[in-house]
């Protein structure tokens, strides 16, 4: 029989599994290896697999948005077969449309975004790049994977309910998302919501517990901090972040949940009367779930937003072949920004009566975030002051971080005013701005990582061509959308409004809502050929060298695929991560594993 | 080698390479309870926030909660004592006051469950006041941790029992200093709650 303390030896969460041993071939058997596997990389593809098919599940909403907003009152007899309830007759109603943008929004920023870039670029790339075997808690991070996919299992299911999905926006404000009564997407379909989101953030949690303690103390020999790759600070910050913030969310769902459930009066105010029934809650405050809500909803915009800067950062001197600009500036940029980042949420709530004072506050915490965001993104344009470029795929799509980041980064300012805001507030301008940064930046990062590991992690190389073109499809259509949907905004554009038909003084904007849908469909088509050049890749495309982009950090080191193990011997870290324009045998670069006698340490 | 890393001007933060495995354990678990501690921050700011409004009428919270706090506290220092024992190898009295730790520990959680009984049974239940919902809700959201400490608790407790402290040390060594670690903080939050919800 297994005692107590040889069962949990035996785990390798405290035996520290194979970390003494070197590579090992891992375990054999299929379901081990590849479905409840404790190896990071292998969890690290499941999550970016898993948040890709997520990816196309939010598309497909983005897809029902669009076709609403560009073509209102036609009838798509098609999709009325398909989705008889919510287009019963091809046309889309109203509450099957605010269903569709609550779980479009939810998925896209917890099961798309936070997968793919931080649980799942976190896993893969972490321990790699801090000269790792594993992550510090092996069996902790399957887990993690595994109630992350059951959380993105319920948040699907939740369409097949009665009342359908929830409805109630990926922010769930109280009292709509508190009465189950309330509406249809206040039912059922929100409390499994809340059930999905919960299961979240505990996957979240492990999976960011994980990252912090591994970049804490598993770091090779000779990785100092101050040796790290950008993209693990980023990974390193973003994680605080979530770890610090999510579980105010926890707190709040958990009221929620007893609101509904359970006849309390946390959020729910005094008076409330629905379909002619007074509620018997009194004294509750729905805006006490803004704040909880928001204090999460803020940080969690830098724990998808800076992962996807790290990545950027760290794809870009592959291709200028120069060392990034100002690293350790950006390092404390990041910290800057992550501290920052948890005192000012109250700037998604100018308009809810706060006191002015509060707002300026709120307003003046924001626009000092835009100081230490300022000089990453000019620390990132001037990392290409002199170079050569090599426009290969993950350069374009670095390339297009930088700009999206610029241009969304303005539109920051504007909302960060608590004076610009109230006008503003709850428009297409908001709509513009937060897809340019946090659907934008990510998607580009999120691209650009995918074409610059694939070799690392596939072992073969992805198609020039196709992916050359699905940045064109990518990039154009989606800052053509985003960019107009600021000017809809300053016509006064609404948000979550179904149909724009009904206002004068929108009519004007029908053209433009034409355009944008037009190129929402060119978006969307444009990512099959990442689809298809991803699997043909994946078996047929050019066998992927240890280093095809000669770059210098710790993974690189590694054969591609790497084994089970990452290393054949322990790395030992002579130098920083971005050692470009010194000669060496390989090139001119230098790996963090070149001794010091071979090459000048640059840092 | 060592001499390249010591020169290095940059080693501001440890060159040493991996820490022990003790040492990663032990900074998992103070990341996981500083998130604990974050959820009870949040419900600690939704009180006060949700105090402010006009209905919120104190609940007069029961007696028995000054001997479960005893009992938990009782707990801590059982798994002390089982400590003290251990590190000077009477693994009889350690096994003995560890199970003393986890009986007492269970002890707790029955005596809250009994103090909800006697709130419930003074027609106090979880949506009379906003009071008596956050009490309900915090000491439920604590009852949840203690129970999962137990876990942990019980499985050292067998550990000991079977004699694990001195065929495999290091490993008992860890389980008691993560123990000590959770045990002692749980019983810190509940000091914390049950001063904070009575008092303010």
């Amino acid at each position: 029989m297994m005692t107590p303390t040889t069962a949990l030896a035996a785990s390798p969460d405290i035996e520290g599994s194979h970390s003494a041993h070197g590579p090992s071939e891992g375990p054999k058997s299929f379901v081990r290896r590849y479905v409840f596997s404790t190896d990071h990389k292998v969890i690290g593809i499941q999550y970016i697999v898993t948040g890709l098919l997520m990816a196309i599940a939010g598309a497909a909403l983005a897809v029902l948005i669009r076709l609403q907003l560009g073509w209102p009152e036609h009838q798509w007899q098609l999709l009325s077969r398909f989705l008889p309830k919510g287009m019963p007759s091809g046309v889309m109603t109203p509450e099957f449309y605010l269903a569709v943008v609550t779980m479009h929004g939810t998925i896209m920023v917890f099961f798309f975004i936070s997968f793919v870039l931080v649980s799942g670029f976190g896993n893969y790339l972490v321990p790699l790049h801090v000269g790792a075997r594993d992550m510090a808690f092996p069996f902790l991070n399957m887990l993690s994977y595994w109630v992350a996919f059951l959380s993105a299992g319920l948040m699907l299911a939740s369409f097949f309910v009665e009342g359908g999905a929830a409805g109630t926006g990926w922010t769930a404000y109280p009292p709509l998302s508190a009465v189950a009564s309330a509406s249809p997407g206040s039912g059922l379909g929100q409390t499994i919501w809340l059930l999905s989101m919960a299961f979240f953030i505990a996957s979240f949690t492990m999976s960011g517990l994980n990252i912090v303690a591994t970049v804490f103390s598993m770091r090779a020999r000779g990785m100092t901090m101050w040796r790290l790759p950008l993209t693990v600070w980023s990974f390193f910050i973003a994680s605080i972040l979530g770890l610090l913030a999510f579980p105010p969310l926890t707190a709040a769902a958990v009221m929620l949940l007893l609101d509904r459930h359970a006849g309390t009066s946390f959020f729910l105010p005094t008076g409330l009367v629905i379909g002619n029934t007074a509620l018997a809650n009194q004294g509750g405050s729905p805006l006490l779930w803004q704040h909880l809500f928001w204090f999460l909803g803020h940080p969690e915009v830098y724990v998808l937003i800076l992962p996807a800067l790290g990545i950027a950062c760290d794809i870009l001197p592959a291709f200028t072949r120069k060392p990034v600009f100002g690293y350790r500036s950006s390092v404390w940029c990041l910290v800057a920004v992550g501290a920052l980042s948890m005192i000012v949420w109250g700037h998604h709530m100018f308009v809810s009566g706060m006191s002015p004072f509060t707002g300026e506050y709120f307003s003046l915490v924001t626009l000092t975030i835009t100081v230490p965001m300022t000089i990453f993104g000019v620390n990132m344009l001037a990392s290409l002051w002199g170079a050569r470029l090599h426009f290969r795929t993950p350069l374009l799509f670095a390339l297009g971080v930088i700009a999206l980041f610029g241009s969304g980064g303005f539109g920051g300012l504007f909302l960060g005013n608590a004076t610009a805001d109230m006008q503003l507030h709850d428009t297409y301008f908001v709509v513009g701005h937060f897809h340019l940064m946090i659907g934008g930046v990510t998607l580009l990062a999120t691209f650009g990582g995918i074409y610059f590991w694939f070799p690392k992690m596939f072992g073969r190389m992805m198609s020039e061509l196709l992916g050359r073109l699905h940045f064109w499809l990518t990039f154009a259509p989606f800052f053509t959308i985003f960019f107009m949907q600021h000017f809809l905004g300053l016509q006064g554009a609404p948000r979550r409004y179904y149909s724009f038909t009904a206002f004068d003084f929108l009519r004007e904007t029908r053209l433009q809502n034409l355009i944008i849908s037009i190129a929402a469909m060119v978006l969307v088509s444009g990512q099959l050929l990442f689809l298809v050049n991803f699997v043909w890749s994946l078996f047929a495309g050019k066998k992927a060298p240890a280093n095809p982009w000669d770059a210098t950090t710790l993974e690189w080191t590694a054969p591609s695929p790497p084994p089970h193990g990452n290393f054949s011997a322990d790395p030992v870290v002579h130098r920083w991560a971005y050692e470009y324009g010194v000669q060496t045998v390989a090139g001119d670069f230098a790996v963090q594993t070149v001794p010091e006698q071979s090459a000048p340490v640059g840092a | 080698m060592a001499h390249v890393i010591a020169r290095d001007s940059t080693a501001r933060w440890g060159t040493r390479g991996q820490e022990s495995r003790e040492d990663v354990v032990r900074l998992g678990l103070w990341i996981f309870l500083a998130t604990v501690t974050m959820l009870f921050a949040a419900f600690t700011s939704a009180y006060i926030v949700r105090r402010s409004s006009g209905d919120w009428r104190p609940v007069a919270l029961p007696s028995l909660l000054v001997f479960n706090t005893a009992v938990l506290l009782l707990s801590s220092g059982a798994v002390e004592a089982a400590r003290w024992s251990g590190t000077r190898n009477r693994w009889h009295a350690a096994g003995v006051a560890f199970g003393a730790a986890v009986g007492l520990g269970f002890g707790f959680l029955l005596a809250q469950w009994a103090a909800w009984g006697q709130l419930a049974a003074a027609g106090v239940y979880l949506p009379t006041s906003p009071h008596a919902s956050f009490f309900y809700m915090m000491t439920g959201a604590h009852a949840l941790h203690v129970l999962a400490a137990l876990a942990l608790l019980t499985w050292t407790a067998v550990a000991t029992w079977i004699g694990r402290g001195l065929s495999a040390r290091r490993e008992w060594d860890l389980l008691m200093s993560v123990c000590r670690t959770f045990w002692h903080y749980l019983g810190a939050v509940w000091v914390y709650l049950l001063i904070f919800l009575s008092v303010y």
